[in-house]
């Protein structure tokens, strides 16, 4: 039996009065997949995610959360958590209290201990939500978004004023709900991290769905670089390079293994010592640049 | 619902401005009426000092109340992390309002109570029940319509006021002055009928032809608060 993709988005249309946040956007997400819908500033991802959690009517076009529409809350949320971009907590609430309001009002079980200790805030416990930190409040987000164990988490910016320890161990929880079934949707700035954790990528642009694939397809269309500096005096090697400064050179290729070989062969049978050498493959900070720049350069 | 029900209580009862501004204020401005509860039965009557106090709590307790909660709700984003759950809008909503809708009628009714053993006892008790019901349902009604048109709990302050003091000063005008002069305006404006309606259940004498029009009037206000409530509600803060 074939299933189901957990998320299906076909033409999605977003406007707020005359303003087109999101025009036709597309795509599924298949369960167990992580898929991180990226952006630049204004792409309108926020927008779309909002339709996707039920939070937003959409414009014009349809969009199904686990066979249902996401705004039919009894049928889709038991199935769904949500961590949300802004923590949203009731301030005078202490913290158990918080996660087990929202955990109990989301239709499934758990212990709150067990979140607690999940998002390291065991000991706090008893706390005020009003007298957490950012971080913390982050986590008390994160604790309730994955109450129960659901098939499917919306992970909005998580990792978003986190320290490393605490970022580590969010990502090795969403990593075990994976082994465990669990599909998730994630938005963040952190590239890197999309580009570590990411089954398939979804970058918007303007509204538009302008790239979408593994992050060796996003990737593919864009040069790796290789950047080096030559003592005084030692001419450039036989390469299609770039001048960045005096004596210091970058050479974009599609080949990045054979590329650099040659000028590893060509220094070494030159003996030229190659200064500040490095070699990195394409990154999805130059997707998005390009796309910024200039949209039509990535097909 | 009783589980957001029971996070507002926590809620109130862990803010202190909320709670003095909710329980002790509405109470101590009863206690003054009752204390000159001579004074102002000269002025008025007995039925015009049991107006005043339905419509004290109704204003304060209750509109006010209503509407700070559910601004500071919506500023804070709680109630966006409330539709992040299973709960529907009307369990979210009923749950936010039904604690200090509770307090609200043990206030009244304790402090009804109190005036009836030191005053006198109301001549029809169903009556009175029936206009306090419909006064909280109105006013609870404008309260959440009031709450879709403040931004914060300090801007409640401001948008609370009008019709706090505007309802009591109506039941005010009609309590004193009865409603043999301009009678329509008196009835028609908000809380005027259901003011008559608790002064004739006080003071007795009232037919009940004379009352059926006073309590479709009060109805008809519940109609259009509640119509208000529904097209004025906002879940999140304006972008």
């Amino acid at each position: 039996m074939i299933s189901s993709p957990v998320i299906e988005v076909d033409k999605l249309d977003v406007t707020y009065g005359s303003f087109q946040a999101v025009t036709d956007l597309s795509f599924h997400v298949e369960r167990g997949e992580l898929y991180a819908l990226l952006g630049t500033n204004g792409a309108g991802k926020t927008s779309a995610l909002e339709v996707i959690e039920g939070h937003r009517k959409a414009s014009s076009g349809t969009v199904r959360v686990l066979g249902k529409s996401p705004t039919d809350r009894r049928g889709a949320r038991p199935r769904m958590g949500i961590m949300l971009q802004e923590s949203g907590f009731a301030p005078d609430l202490t913290v158990a209290e918080s996660v087990g309001l929202i955990g109990r009002l989301s239709g499934r079980s758990d212990s709150v201990r067990r979140l607690l200790d999940l998002a390291d805030l065991a000991r706090r416990a008893d706390t005020r939500v009003s007298q957490l930190s950012g971080g913390e409040k982050r986590r008390l987000d994160f604790a309730t978004a994955v109450y129960g164990r659901p098939e499917l988490i919306v992970l909005d910016e998580p990792t978003t004023g986190l320290d490393i320890q605490s970022r580590d161990a969010l990502w090795d929880t969403v990593q075990q709900l994976r082994e465990d079934g669990s599909t998730v949707v994630l938005t963040t700035h952190y590239l890197e991290e999309a580009q570590q954790r990411a089954d398939r990528i979804g970058l918007m642009h303007n509204g538009s769905l302008r790239h979408e694939g593994t992050v060796s397809e996003l990737t593919r269309s864009l040069p790796a670089s290789i950047r080096f500096s030559l003592p005084p005096g030692v001419p450039a090697p036989p390469l299609r390079w770039a001048a960045l400064a005096d004596q210091s050179f970058e050479i974009e290729t599609f080949q990045l293994q054979r590329d650099l070989k040659q000028l590893l062969d060509w220094a070494d049978a030159h003996a030229v010592e190659l200064n500040a050498l490095s070699a990195a493959p394409t990154r999805l900070d130059d997707v998005f640049r390009a796309i910024e720049a200039e949209p039509a350069l990535v097909s | 619902m009783l589980l957001i029900a029971r996070s507002e209580l926590l809620q109130i009862v862990r803010n202190r401005a909320v709670l003095i501004t909710s329980l002790v204020m509405p109470v101590a401005a009863s206690a003054f009426f009752i204390y000159n509860r001579d004074v102002f039965s000269r002025i008025g009557s007995l039925g015009y000092i049991a107006a005043v106090l339905v419509f004290t709590i109704a204003a304060f307790t209750l509109y006010s109340t209503t509407v700070t909660t559910l601004a500071a709700r919506r500023q804070s984003l709680f109630l966006k992390r409330l539709r992040s759950t299973a709960a529907s809008d009307a369990t979210i909503l009923t749950g936010l309002v039904l604690p200090v809708s509770v307090i609200a009628v043990v206030q009244v009714g304790v402090i009804l109570v109190v005036f009836a053993a030191v005053g006198s006892a109301p001549a029809d008790g169903v009556l009175a029940a029936a206009a306090v019901v419909a006064t909280f349902a109105m006013m609870l009604a404008l309260g959440i319509a009031t709450a879709g048109v403040t931004n914060s709990p300090e801007h409640a302050q401001v948008t609370a006021l009008p019709l706090s003091l505007g309802v009591i000063a109506v039941a005010s005008w009609v309590g004193i002055t009865g409603t043999e002069s301009l009678t329509l305006l008196k009835r028609l404006l908000p809380g005027g009928a259901a003011t008559e309606l608790v002064v004739s259940s006080w003071n007795g004498g009232a037919e009940l032809a004379a009352t059926l029009p006073l309590l479709a009037v009060t109805l008809a206000w519940v109609v259009a608060a509640i119509a208000l409530a529904s097209r004025m509600v906002r879940w999140e803060p304006r972008r």
